[in-house]
């Protein structure tokens, strides 16, 4: 199956053993879009690998940003003159990062209903809400997808005041609206409706609870074994989250549970999405008030215009939950430019190695949905 | 029951359905959205389809919107140096970009050779630019800025994405206008409106005169 297969959700195959329909034996083959990352990363000065840090998973580039931010952060405050990240850059940073996990819920659910038959309908109620998030994105970062938001010290830029736009090509439309009363509309009322007509919509409908219960099961040991994180893990019933396992930034502060399944199917994957989407919602409105109270702050804790900053020698591990799983980027450096060695932990092609133990004696079209359950990006399998 | 789920899911359906139709409804079915329903339809009270006819209509980008960098060159109107590169080369543009698809080409004075402060030229692979504005962000100078032109498409590739500095200049006055909000405050930053280097020298005029 694949590399252009419609449901394989980039340039990815699979190599099928089948006994009729059923699979006997998988093998993903990753690669296709290898594009040198780690070895770029090792000609890059620390700063210049932000924006690749984008295209690692280009759903959720603002928590990308953040595990790198944290790994050299780490490794600076190793060094003198280093100034840790100022509060409202840590508020500004959970809000991004809790963003862009209701973004990619949303994104792989939609996906997951698209690979299971529901085409398109399902996926375009999710992108709705994607769209308005990404407005918001847009207007303080700069772009919707390639943030490339987050500085060592602090994040690149304040909120804006207004989310306005500027006509200047022929036919532009203008809009112009209140930030903080955006994102107030979004986190206390838009994006929660969205999720509960989300669940109303999907979670007891029979052809999707037919097609998912069971299916793709993983088991509590083996998602240990093949040292799954994220969802995948979570459904399989280990309550493992790094923002509770190894706290970070201002999450010690913020009140909201793990959640976790205990089946390990591709129904109670759907099921923790979801579940995280709320306790994602839950933590926002935990964020907001905390974004009006640091309003006029520093953002930035570093010298402005400082394009190589000291980084000392040794070696640093910074890890975040992505909504994908636990990204973590193992930096070396040697007192230099540029990192030494630059490693990342990508988990969506770490989840990708129990595949085959997912698949294993279910049929082909299974295959799909457990494949749309582990929620992948290729940018980040092959990197 | 059997089948419950289903039909609340057609419900939704329905429902979003309908939706679609009260915007149309409420803003009297014209083809293109009118111009002041359309803020309402494009945010969070947006309930209908978020369809924007894209050459018809086309959503502007906010101020920060970052596309292929340009340089900024003094408005063509300037009393004392019309046209003058903002630019002085320094490099930091070159050396801080990511994809490294700058090249700069550093001027010499004729008379005394040494090294001036303003670009020959100056180019930027479009195609390899990842338009990630580190440039703009670490320049010295604000003399190169994003662009929010994103509309590049050309029939030859060959020849058209490789701009140069005549390509890449434009006046002040067009930063000005894609991003008031933003150039405001780097011109507070700068202390006036002008080029730091302008600045420095009247500061330097005035206290002389003193």
């Amino acid at each position: 199956m694949g590399p252009q297969h419609p449901s394989t959700h980039g340039v990815f195959r699979m190599m099928v053993k089948l006994n009729g329909e059923t699979i006997e034996r998988l093998e993903p083959v990753m690669g296709y879009l290898h594009r040198n990352h780690e070895k770029i990363g090792e000609r890059n000065t620390f700063i210049q690998n932000m924006p690749f840090t984008d295209r690692l998973d280009y759903l959720t580039s603002l928590s990308n940003n953040f595990g790198y931010a944290m790994g050299v952060e780490k490794l600076m405050s190793l060094g003198a003159r280093y100034n840790p990240p100022t509060r409202r850059a840590e508020v500004i940073r959970v809000l991004m990062a809790e963003l862009t996990r209701l973004v990619s819920h949303f994104w792989s659910v939609g996906f997951l209903m698209n690979d299971i038959g529901a085409f398109f309908t399902p996926m375009m109620y999710a992108v709705e809400e994607r769209e308005l998030v990404l407005d918001f994105f847009e207007a303080t970062t700069g772009s919707r997808m390639m943030c490339n938001y987050l500085r060592f010290g602090g994040v690149a830029n304040d909120l804006p005041e207004r989310l306005r736009s500027e006509a200047n090509l022929i036919n532009d439309r203008v809009r112009d609206f209140s930030t903080m009363d955006y994102v107030w509309e979004m986190i206390f009322e838009r994006l929660p409706r969205a999720v509960d007509q989300f669940d109303e919509y999907l979670t007891t409908n029979e052809i999707v609870t037919n097609r998912c219960i069971g299916v793709g099961t993983l088991t509590r040991e083996e998602a240990i074994d093949y040292s799954a994180a994220g969802p995948v893990l979570r459904a399989s019933g280990v309550p493992y989250d790094v923002r509770r396992a190894e706290p970070y930034s201002i999450y010690p502060e913020l009140e909201f549970d793990v959640a976790v399944r205990y089946h390990g199917d591709v129904y109670d994957r759907y099921l923790v999405r979801l579940d995280e989407m709320r306790q994602s919602l839950r933590i926002l409105q935990q964020v907001y008030p905390l974004l009006k109270a640091t309003e006029g702050e520093a953002f930035f804790s570093g010298r402005g215009g400082m394009y190589s900053p000291r980084v000392p020698a040794g070696e640093s591990y910074g890890r975040v939950e992505n909504p994908k799983g636990e990204l973590g980027y193992y930096v070396v450096s040697d007192g230099g430019q540029n990192p030494w060695r630059y490693h990342v932990r990508a988990p969506s092609f770490i989840n990708l190695t129990a595949l085959e133990r997912m698949c294993l004696g279910h049929k082909v079209a299974d295959v799909v949905a457990i494949l749309g359950s582990i929620d992948i990006v290729l940018g980040e399998v092959d990197r | 029951m059997y089948g419950t789920g289903i039909w609340r899911g057609m419900w939704i359906t329905l429902r979003h359905f309908v939706n679609t139709y009260v915007d149309d409804v409420k803003w009297g079915f014209q083809r293109h959205v009118p111009p002041e329903a359309f803020p309402v339809r494009q945010g969070l009270q947006g309930r209908g389809s978020f369809t924007v006819e894209y050459p018809e209509e086309k959503i502007a980008v906010p101020e920060r919107f970052r596309f292929i960098p340009f340089l900024i060159v003094e408005n063509y109107d300037h009393p004392e140096r019309p046209g003058h590169d903002w630019c002085t080369s320094c490099g930091i543009c070159a050396k801080v970009c990511p994809p490294q698809c700058i090249w700069i080409v550093r001027g010499t004075d004729p008379e005394t050779g040494r090294p001036k402060p303003e670009p020959v030229d100056f180019y930027i692979d479009i195609d390899i630019c990842m338009n990630c504005g580190l440039c703009a962000e670490f320049c010295p100078f604000d003399a190169i800025k994003m662009d929010h032109d994103y509309e590049l498409a050309s029939y030859d590739r060959t020849g058209n994405h490789i701009f140069d500095k005549q390509h890449l200049s434009k006046e002040f006055r067009y930063w000005q206008s894609i991003a008031p909000t933003v150039a405001e405050k780097e011109a507070e930053a700068r202390g006036g409106w002008e080029h730091k280097d302008v600045l420095k020298a009247r500061a330097k005029e005035a206290k002389a005169k003193d």
